[in-house]
């Protein structure tokens, strides 16, 4: 039986401003789940809070909404309780970079089978307008009136020092390249960072579409090596002027899921469960009582 | 799913502007089988900014189109399928009905 986007196609209508990027990525993670031929019931797609991060009630698929900053543990909890489930994280770059910072480097380090994907629009969208972990310097908004005066902290750059294996970037105005960027990384067995720029064509009147589209380009149209970490480092620092799209960097190490003896015979929650008897019972209370 | 445009089209031109994947396309201007623009129903995404920015309200999702405009829904597919498609134009010169 194959899977089509009818599949995946919900009643509900996004509540996105008109323009927003959100609705490339929608289209992306849609086209790629079909091309990738999941079937709706396993995948599950853990958010957190942002515009952006209401995608998964505009899709047919298991979703959690979790709080501010926490989809990966939540996606970690998820991926070690069945990891016969395909696990994405969509989240913007206020809630991933910003209070999710931490969870980040750690999911990346533990090399945890999710797909992160981050909705970078520079911005925090839906509370109105405040500048971003990865907002440029000099950018004012409501909160940094005189311009912001931190650096910014792009993902792209972070996941590899943090011992990420596939890391990305895709553009929410290039839908079917962002697809198969999506697809390539739900197939990567690890962690898979793909940071899609965005626009936020309400509050961001900074990183438009056309100011993305005069600076993005893509590195599969050069001859860059993404087996190449130090290469990649220099690709993942490359801002401004020109930023690259497309798989940064690529590598392959053990997942933390599949170096888990406990994991070792299948999902936990594929298990049987046994009754205790009366005497295990007891056992176990003076155990811990 | 895709967006609409009817023949309530004035060839304003405003919604190409603002589309973010570029999917619409003017009838060449003076032709007759395409008098007003088409949306790329394959490659449009749903975000609605062109039913937005359009001043004669003329764009509609395809499920919210009225019954008068209906036969629109295959014209703007066909468009693309049998019609011109994306044939290289100038806006600027597209903009307004043919005198």
């Amino acid at each position: 039986m194959q899977v089509t986007a009818k599949d995946y196609a919900s009643e509900v209508k996004p509540t996105w401003c008109p323009g927003c990027g959100d609705f490339g990525i929608l289209a992306a993670v849609k086209a790629a789940l079909v091309q990738v031929g999941l079937v709706p019931h396993q995948v599950l797609i853990v958010t957190g809070i942002g515009c952006g991060s209401k995608l998964p009630d505009y899709l047919r698929v298991s979703g959690i909404l979790t709080l501010h900053g926490r989809p990966l543990p939540v996606a970690t909890g998820a991926r070690l309780a069945n990891h016969s489930l395909k696990v994405l994280v969509v989240h913007g770059d206020g809630d991933g970079m910003g209070l999710g910072m931490g969870h980040f480097i750690h999911t990346a380090r533990r090399n945890m089978e999710i797909v992160d994907i981050i909705q970078d629009n520079q911005i925090y969208g839906l509370t109105k307008g405040q500048y971003s972990p990865t907002s440029d310097p000099g950018f004012v908004t409501t909160t940094s009136p005189e311009g912001a005066i931190e650096t910014s902290a792009h993902p792209t750059v972070l996941a590899l020092a943090a011992g990420g294996t596939f890391v990305a970037r895709g553009f929410a105005g290039d839908v079917k390249g962002l697809a198969d960027l999506i697809a390539t990384a739900i197939q990567h067995k690890g962690y898979a960072l793909v940071d899609v720029l965005q626009p936020c064509v309400t509050f961001n009147r900074k990183n438009t579409y056309d100011w993305y589209r005069e600076r993005v380009y893509n590195l599969a149209d050069t001859d860059h090596d993404p087996g190449d970490l130090v290469a990649a480092f220099q690709k993942a620092l490359e801002w401004g002027d020109r930023i690259p799209l497309g798989v940064i960097y690529q590598t392959q190490r053990p997942t933390y899921e599949e170096q888990v003896a406990a994991l070792k015979q299948g999902p936990i929650a594929a298990r049987k469960m046994t009754k205790l008897s009366p005497a295990e019972v007891e056992s176990l209370r003076a155990e811990f009582i | 799913m895709a967006y609409v445009i009817t023949s309530l089209c004035t060839r304003v031109g405003d919604c190409v502007e603002v589309c973010p994947v570029s999917c619409i396309v003017p009838g060449p201007k003076g032709n007759a089988d395409w008098p007003y623009f088409y949306i790329d129903a394959d490659t449009c995404i749903d975000c609605g900014a062109c039913a937005a920015a359009c001043p004669s309200d003329a764009i509609f999702p395809e499920d919210e189109v009225p019954a008068e405009h209906a036969a629109d829904i295959d014209l703007n597919r066909r468009f693309h399928t049998e019609g011109p498609g994306y044939w290289k134009f100038d806006l600027e010169q597209e903009r307004g009905k043919a005198s």
